[in-house]
C-alpha cells in the first residue's frame, strides 16, 4: 500500500469515527462508539503495517519520541489539576466565603457542585488538547530536526 | 559535530537520496546530518563511514563547543 492511500485510510477511518460519535449520541450508545474507536485504531493500525513506502529512521522515530514526552509531560499537568480539582468538587471539599478572609469567624460555605457534564467537556476538551499538543511539538521537533531544510543538490 | 558526507559524496558521486537508500533512511535524514541540524546515533554514524570504506573519525568529527579567546 502506498503511504497517500493510508493518509486516505485515515480520513475515512476519522469521517466514519465522527458519523458514529454523532449516532451514538443521538441514539444514546455509548458503547457503539467505544468499540467503533478500538475498531478504528486497529484498522489504522493495520493499514500502517501494510505501507511499503514508509521508512521510519531513527531520526524520523526521535522526532515522534520527543514530541510524545513533551505531550505527555504537559498533558498530565493540565490532565491532573483539572481533575483533582473536579474529585474535589466532586467530593463537597467546603471552601471559605469571601466573608472569612475580612472575619475568620465566618463558616466555609460549600463549593457549587460542577456538573458530571462539565467534567466530561472538560475533559473531552483537554484530549483535544492533547492532539494539539502534539501537532505542535511534532512540527517543533521536525523544523528542529531539519524537515523543512531546504536542499543544496 | 562536524562532518564530512558531503565531501564523501561527491568523491564517490552519489546524490543524497541514493546514499539515504543505501544505508536504510530518508533523504531528509541525510540532509540534517550534513546541515548539522541532527546528530546521527553510533550506528548511524558506523553506517554511513563504512559505506564509504573509511574510518568513522575520517567521517565524523567531534569539535569541543568552548572556543579558547587569545589573549594576544
Amino acid at each position: 500500500m502506498k503511504k497517500n492511500i493510508f493518509y486516505l485510510v485515515i480520513g475515512f477511518v476519522a469521517l466514519a469515527l465522527l458519523a458514529i460519535f454523532w449516532y451514538s449520541v443521538e441514539f444514546f450508545t455509548p458503547f457503539l462508539f467505544m468499540i467503533s474507536f478500538l475498531g478504528g485504531i486497529v484498522l489504522i493500525y493495520l493499514a500502517y503495517r501494510g505501507v511499503d513506502d514508509f521508512i521510519e529512521d531513527e531520526r524520523s522515530a526521535k522526532i515522534t519520541e520527543k514530541a510524545s514526552l513533551r505531550t505527555f509531560q504537559v498533558f498530565w499537568v493540565c490532565f491532573c489539576a483539572f481533575s483533582i480539582m473536579a474529585v474535589m468538587n466532586l467530593l463537597y471539599m467546603p471552601r471559605f466565603s469571601r466573608e472569612f478572609w475580612v472575619d475568620r469567624r465566618s463558616p466555609p460555605v460549600p463549593l457549587e457542585i460542577m456538573s458530571l457534564k462539565t467534567i466530561g467537556y472538560v475533559q473531552l476538551g483537554l484530549l483535544c488538547l492533547m492532539i494539539f499538543l502534539y501537532v505542535g511539538f511534532r512540527f517543533y521537533y521536525a523544523r528542529k530536526y531539519g524537515d523543512w531544510e531546504t536542499d543544496e543538490e | 559535530m562536524k562532518n564530512k558526507i558531503k565531501v564523501y559524496r561527491a568523491i564517490h558521486d552519489l546524490t543524497q537520496e541514493d546514499l539515504a537508500k543505501a544505508i536504510g533512511v530518508t533523504r531528509q535524514t541525510i540532509l540534517a546530518i550534513e546541515k548539522g541540524k541532527y546528530v546521527p546515533s553510533l550506528d548511524l554514524a558506523f553506517r554511513v563511514s563504512r559505506y564509504f570504506k573509511v574510518n568513522i573519525e575520517e567521517v565524523f568529527s567531534y569539535e569541543d563547543e568552548v572556543r579558547t579567546v587569545d589573549t594576544d
